[in-house]
């Protein structure tokens, strides 16, 4: 195989890898009030859906992470801003008070390996 | 009448391998003198043997040949030789790198399992594990050390039998510790994240080294870790004991089962869980160990180094990246 052959073909994977990391369509936000209670609902299966979610500050704010026979990586749960660390019970709900979130502070959480993320953000 | 000739030699990847080859060359009586110069990657002969240079690198090569090294009067042919190699190594290596986290993102592995853990859900759950992302650090860990262990041509067989099977016991032993103390051993995050970041680092040093950035002074960065190979190839604890490590490997799958077996409540059940699940996950990792073997014994040996270098390097970054993101230190570059 010549050089020149190898490097288009090296680009055109690089290329690849770096669309599968970097895509991700937006998914449905899923954010209600109830009785004055913010709560933000995220699918934890294979990643976390949705992963940007834009919310509302200054009002109390729960995260309910839903479960489905969840196993792998997005089970185990870590949010640094509010000190949780846990692993989710493969199928339920969890729920996480954020207390009264800040605007501009945006929320992260990571599974324990980190190659899932989501993130909440406060306006 | 003493003569001095000066050889290249090729496949001095270690510090000890100057030990070696000045041992074996001693061993023949017409060689007076040896010095290895590994930066170099040349060998100094004094010998009083009337033979010509090209005659002397033959006999010696013959020598030495058997512990993978080769003695030559021109050293350019190799090069261009590995250079061409390398360069369908790389793309080789990043199809399936590419294939592999086309894979994760297609949501194939994400099957609807029931919402108790059986040993058969375990089995399955292995299986799935073994080809998801899991792989990155378990997976890549296997192939590096394994290809790095075939390189360096010991009875591997042996080797990955006796890794394989520690992590079977672990599995099963530490499952049903989990099952009958429970919560007792929490299961810390920030203890396998530095543990997953270890794993990164051993991977991206045996991924570089396989693919072979260090050609030209590979031994610097290595004494303390090929210290550590040796012993690997050595004794029998060492692969077992390594066997038994991965249980705490950062692995999504291999944590919720880890869960699965303290709400389990049992000894038993939890050794029959986690025993399940290393079954499962069993297949695809010992075909990366043996498969390296036997790729490590034919004809594309070199090519097969180098493309799993590179496969190795992809993953060992993805899991550092990973890793780091996961303790909070950098943000999550990516989300496959």
């Amino acid at each position: 195989m010549s050089k020149a052959v190898a490097i288009i073909i090296i680009i055109a994977l690089v290329a690849v890898v770096g669309i599968i990391f970097m895509g991700g369509g937006a998914s449905a936000q899923k954010v209600e009030i109830k009785d004055g209670v913010q709560y933000i609902t995220i699918d934890a299966k294979g990643g976390y859906f949705p992963k940007t979610t834009n919310a509302q500050a200054g009002i109390p704010t729960k995260i309910i992470m839903k479960t489905n026979g969840t196993y792998d990586c997005s089970a185990s749960l870590v949010i640094r801003a509010v000190g949780f660390q846990k692993i989710l019970p493969q199928t339920g709900e969890t729920e996480i008070d954020l207390g009264i979130p800040q605007a501009g502070v945006p929320l992260q959480g990571v599974c324990g390996m980190g190659m899932y993320s989501f993130v909440v953000n406060f306006s | 009448m003493l003569k001095t000739y000066t050889f290249h030699v090729s496949g001095t990847h270690c510090a000890a391998c100057k030990i070696l080859i000045e041992d074996v060359l001693k061993e023949q009586g017409f060689v007076k003198r040896v010095e290895v110069n590994l930066k170099k990657e040349t060998v100094e002969i004094e010998t009083d043997s009337g033979q010509g240079a090209e005659e002397l690198a033959e006999i010696l090569t013959a020598k030495i040949k058997p512990h993978g090294y080769t003695l030559a009067l021109e050293k350019k042919e190799q090069e261009n030789k590995n250079h061409d190699v390398l360069w369908q190594a790389i793309p080789i290596g990043l199809l399936f790198l590419a294939l592999f986290f086309l894979l994760q993102k297609s949501g194939i592995l994400n099957l609807g399992l029931g919402d108790q853990t059986t040993p058969t859900t375990g089995i399955i759950i292995g299986l799935i594990a073994s080809v998801s992302s899991c792989l990155a650090i378990v997976g890549g860990l296997v192939l590096s050390l394994s290809a790095k262990i075939s390189e360096d041509n010991v009875s591997d067989t042996k080797i990955f039998t006796l890794f394989h099977a520690g992590r079977l016991a672990s599995f099963a032993i530490l499952g049903g510790a989990l099952g009958a103390i429970g919560n007792v051993i929490g299961i810390n995050f920030t203890f396998t994240a530095i543990l997953g970041l270890l794993a990164a680092a051993v991977m991206i040093l045996l991924g570089l080294n396989l693919v072979g950035v260090f050609a030209k002074n590979k031994f610097t960065i290595h004494s303390g870790i090929f210290n550590f190979f040796r012993r690997i190839e050595h004794k029998t604890l060492t692969p077992l004991i390594l066997g038994f490590a991965t249980f705490f490997l950062p692995c999504g799958f291999t944590q919720s089962m880890q869960v699965a077996a303290i709400s389990s409540g049992s000894f038993t059940s939890g050794l029959l869980i986690m025993s399940a699940f290393a079954l499962g996950t069993l297949p695809m990792l010992a075909f990366l160990s043996f498969g390296s073997a036997s790729f490590a014994h034919g004809k594309h040996a070199p090519l097969f180094f180098k493309s799993a270098g590179v496969v190795v390097l992809g993953l060992g970054i993805f899991a550092l990246l990973a890793g780091l993101a996961g303790l909070g230190i950098i943000n999550p570059l990516f989300s496959i």
